[in-house]
């Protein structure tokens, strides 16, 4: 259900709202999202051309980080997706610049949802063939079991029960079975039943590579391992496949863990049926190094690029020295200040909106490198996803405690007093537990936040702890209660604003007897309410329209001040022509990036 | 006692000087001769000077901030850091340079000093009372309570503590250990430096009362009626000064170090508290970018970690001559 655990923590933050402050974010999108520019001749995912590569040549690649899971029924990782999407075709794909609407893929066109959201009917392509060793065409049943794999214990998918957890027959199912509510009337044809109005979410969520077709015949053998041992073994539909032995093991031959991996072009992919040109002969990856080191082999190499990210350094180093190799995406997720709303202080909103308007999101995000890689935010749906636009684009909804990036202490003081602090400073007496995450630069982040609590007389308790620490121990579980979670943050799984919002902020999904990621626990009853009518509107522009509103009311709330929406910095040689995904935290796209 | 025997004056051309004129024959106490061999060891006093020189810019920090213009140790300013963030070097404002918060470096050095002297001397003060303690009761009784002690002693120092620092950091985050007794930060680190550092005067003092516990003035006290607690502790602990005070010496700077490889590895002393150690540790992944933000707590670490070290040689020369280095 969401990214944010896995490589980033990411943000986002709520406010209070009236109608004309909506209205103004509403209006002037042009000035108002002027922060979104990058400076000038950085490339970003919009200034990419998509056609005109040359073909032929091999990528060179380096990664600091190494694969999490290759296999596409459990891949949640940004470095995963980029060979997940170059050697599988799930149903629906983005185009490397567009985080709003998805493109069929497999499937042969958008998917029709019933009026009462609860079946989507998808037909695929005709003429997709799987690569070898399987070598025959893909079916329906092929994404049937794909899907079915979703739900099996030993392929540990993340999000499935997130998104098709209301499948009919889903609870029921003894999981690693069909699911009872997946159906394929004829080859070509799959249908999926709902128990619930969830069917629009269900096909947003189907651009995840789960939806990738397997082929049972081959796959099932792999699958009854625990664990399943598919990825090691996979079967491509995309333009390019793992290369594998005559077996079809990728381990050991396509991918060293650790050291390497190598993709190749898929024999049996019929450019004819794929919107991705496929320039490239082969991409030879290297995992490992240091990322300064590395960062400066790009920059200075011919044919290569870095996929994760680079180092800071380098970063600066890119932008004084090699401009034209730095790209710069938007839309790489949020990050907010997690105050405790169920438990202690900010229980009472106005402290909420003291905090926020004390807060200086600028020197916040200047710690992580200025304004080429972040945007101050105003609010929770980020760039790039649908529903910004309507939330009030980059100025957002408008409050006094909003409306100065630097923080603005005579404001904070003014809703000190509100909150019952006559003096503008707080004196409840109640030590604050500060948990923040280690590590440049989120500690400097955190002391940040740290610094404007003590401005507002509170005391503080500040711990510095790493983040999957944070997390899974702390920020993540609810007993705990922590007062204050200066480093969490964002990153949905794709363009759609429920992807967003609705676990980091409903009140449902405070989870007490597990990991909860409603870190700062929002549980406010119009908010919830709110929430569950959105889930159930379908189509794109009424998502975006709906849940841009919530997240005016969010804000209204002030549930968590939110300081940055990121953005994500990627270099590539002089000698490539890098096309980087918008929707992928700007990972560099196989599928279309070619060599000059 | 069975030391502290005065010696004879030398005389201006070496040997031993005769009374002339009438003059008697002047003895001095050990604490004078101390002194007048400690005054011959110039790089020892330079280290004592610069010792007492940090002693009084910690206890004076504040002040000495307010005096030099300098900004606070936790004035945050992103002014004073470029567009991408990275902090800008050394000027006539800010003469050691900024960190990434736009903190004035100079001035979380001197604040800096507080926390390594306080570590350094509050932690080995504590080791140095445990470690004699248990040393003057192992050796005085061995048997049962010396096998006892000696094996605790070895289980100690086959722990590994920077490891162990790095458990109880985690484990002891946020809510602290042992109902709150173990909290990060100072307290963590002088539990460590204590539980690491006794063994060192434990064994040292075992092996000295080992063999003094035989030497004729413990019987003669023994004969008298004294207690073991007067024999232990009135007898033969003064006997122990100078190799405790030597020692204890050289434990300030090991446990300096400790703080500061604690602080480096983000178990010791928690921001926003200014630590050499977590001053270098947050400057290392933009090493390339602003070098004095590394280099000025480093070269505090190197230069009081160097000063402890000269003083304790100093001292051991001084206080047992026949030592050869």
């Amino acid at each position: 259900m969401m990214k944010s655990l896995r490589t980033i923590a990411l943000a986002a933050l709520a406010g209070v709202f009236a109608l004309g402050v909506a209205a103004c974010g509403s209006s002037s999108s042009k000035s108002a999202n002027a922060g979104l520019n990058v400076a000038a001749g950085v490339q970003t995912p919009a200034s990419q051309s998509l056609t005109g590569g040359k073909r032929g040549g091999t990528l060179n690649v380096v990664n600091h980080e190494d694969f999490e899971h290759i296999d596409p029924g459990q891949s949640y990782f940004a470095i995963d997706y980029q060979a997940v999407y170059a050697t599988n075709r799930p149903l629906y794909s983005y185009k490397p610049n567009d985080f709003k609407e998805p493109v069929p893929d497999m499937a042969e066109a958008a998917p029709q949802i019933s009026s009462d959201a609860k079946t989507i009917t998808i037909h695929i392509r005709h003429g997709v063939h799987f690569g070898p060793p399987v070598n025959r065409e893909v079916t329906s049943a092929d994404v049937a079991y794909a899907l079915n794999r979703g739900a099996n214990p030993n392929v540990a998918n993340p999000y499935f029960e997130a998104y098709f957890g209301s499948l009919e027959g889903f609870k029921a199912a003894s999981h690693g079975s069909p699911i009872p509510g997946i159906k394929t009337p004829d080859k070509y044809t799959i249908v999926l039943h709902f128990t619930e109005p969830k069917a629009a979410i269900a096909a947003a969520a189907l651009v995840l590579p789960v939806s990738a077709p397997v082929p049972e015949e081959y796959a099932k053998k792999y699958d009854a391992k625990k664990p399943s041992e598919y990825g090691n073994f996979q079967v491509a539909t995309g333009p390019y496949m793992w290369k594998a032995n005559g077996e079809g093991k990728v381990l050991g031959t396509g991918y060293q863990p650790g050291k390497s991996a190598t993709f190749v072009r898929n024999p049996n992919w019929n450019a004819s049926t794929d919107f991705r040109p496929a320039y490239l002969d082969q991409i030879n990856l290297s995992i490992g190094g240091d990322p300064t080191v590395i960062g400066r082999q790009v920059l200075e190499g011919s044919h290569i690029v870095q996929n994760d990210t680079p180092a800071q350094p380098i970063v600066k180093l890119a932008f004084e020295k090699f401009r034209k190799q730095l790209l710069v995406s938007p839309g790489a997720g949020n990050r907010y200040v997690a105050l405790n709303n169920s438990h202690g202080p900010f229980t009472n909103v106005n402290l909420r909106k003291a905090v926020w308007a004390a807060l200086d999101r600028e020197a916040m995000n200047k710690a992580r490198g200025g304004s080429l890689v972040t945007i101050s935010a105003t609010h929770y749906i980020y760039p790039e996803i649908p529903g910004f636009e309507q939330a009030g684009g980059v100025i957002g909804p408008r409050f006094d405690y909003n409306e100065h990036p630097q923080g603005d202490m005579a404001v904070a003081e003014k809703y000190m007093k509100l909150a019952g602090y006559p003096s503008g400073k707080y004196t409840g007496g109640q030590t604050l537990q500060v948990v923040g995450s280690t590590g440049n630069p989120a500690s400097e982040d955190a002391e940040i936040a740290n610094q404007t609590l003590k401005n507002l007389g509170f005391k503080t308790k500040f711990n510095l702890v790493d983040q999957a620490t944070m997390y899974s121990k702390y920020c993540g579980v609810v007993k705990e209660q922590i007062d204050v979670c200066p480093n969490v943050g964002w990153l949905a799984d794709f363009g759609d604003g429920q992807a967003t919002l609705d676990v980091p902020f409903n009140g449902k999904n405070i989870i007490t007897n597990g990991t909860n990621s409603n870190w700062p626990q929002s549980n406010h009853a119009k908010i919830n309410k709110a929430m569950e009518a959105a889930e159930t509107v379908v189509g794109t522009s009424a998502r975006a329209a709906a849940w841009g509103k919530i997240d005016q009311e969010l804000v209204e709330e002030a549930v968590a001040p939110v300081w940055d929406w990121d953005k994500q910095p990627a270099i590539e040689a002089k000698d490539v022509a890098g096309v980087a995904d918008v929707w992928n935290e700007a990972g560099w796209d196989y599928n279309f990036t070619s060599l000059k | 006692m069975s030391v502290g025997a005065a010696e004879l004056l030398p005389g201006a051309g070496g040997g031993l000087a005769l009374p002339e004129g009438g003059r008697e024959i002047a003895a001095r106490t050990p604490l004078q001769l101390f002194w007048s061999r400690l005054r011959r060891d110039r790089v020892a006093l330079v280290s004592l000077g610069f010792i007492i020189f940090l002693i009084i810019v910690a206890i004076a920090a504040p002040l000495i901030v307010k005096l030099l213009g300098l900004p606070g140790p936790y004035t945050q300013n992103p002014n004073l850091t470029d567009s991408f963030g990275s902090p800008l070097g050394p000027s006539g404002a800010h003469p050691f340079g900024v960190d990434q918060l736009g903190q004035d470096v100079m001035s979380r050095v001197i604040y800096g000093t507080r926390v390594s002297l306080e570590v350094g001397i509050i932690g080995t003060a504590i080791a140095t009372v445990i470690g004699v303690v248990l040393g003057v009761v192992a050796g005085f009784y061995r048997g049962v309570a010396d096998t006892l002690l000696s094996r605790m002693a070895d289980v100690v120092l086959s722990l590994p503590i920077l490891l162990l620092g790095l458990g109880i950091g985690a484990a002891c985050a946020v809510r602290g250990c042992l109902g709150g007794t173990i909290q990060t930060g100072l307290g963590e680190i002088l539990f460590l430096i204590t539980l690491a550092t006794w063994t060192y005067v434990y064994r040292i003092v075992r092996g000295l009362v080992l063999s003094l516990r035989e030497r004729e003035f413990v019987d003669a006290s023994r004969a008298l009626g004294a207690s073991n607690a007067r024999i232990m502790f009135r007898e033969i602990l003064p006997n122990l000064a100078a190799p405790i005070i030597v020692y204890s010496t050289l434990l300030i700077p090991l446990n300096i170090l400790l703080e500061a490889a604690l602080s480096f590895l983000g178990v010791g002393i928690r921001p926003p508290t200014a630590s050499w150690g977590q001053m270098i540790a947050a400057a290392t992944p933009i090493f390339n970018t602003a070098w004095w933000y590394m280099a000025f707590p480093g070269i505090a670490l190197l230069l009081t970690v160097l000063a402890f070290n000269l003083l304790g040689d100093g001292l051991q020369d001084a206080l047992n001559p026949r030592t050869a280095r």
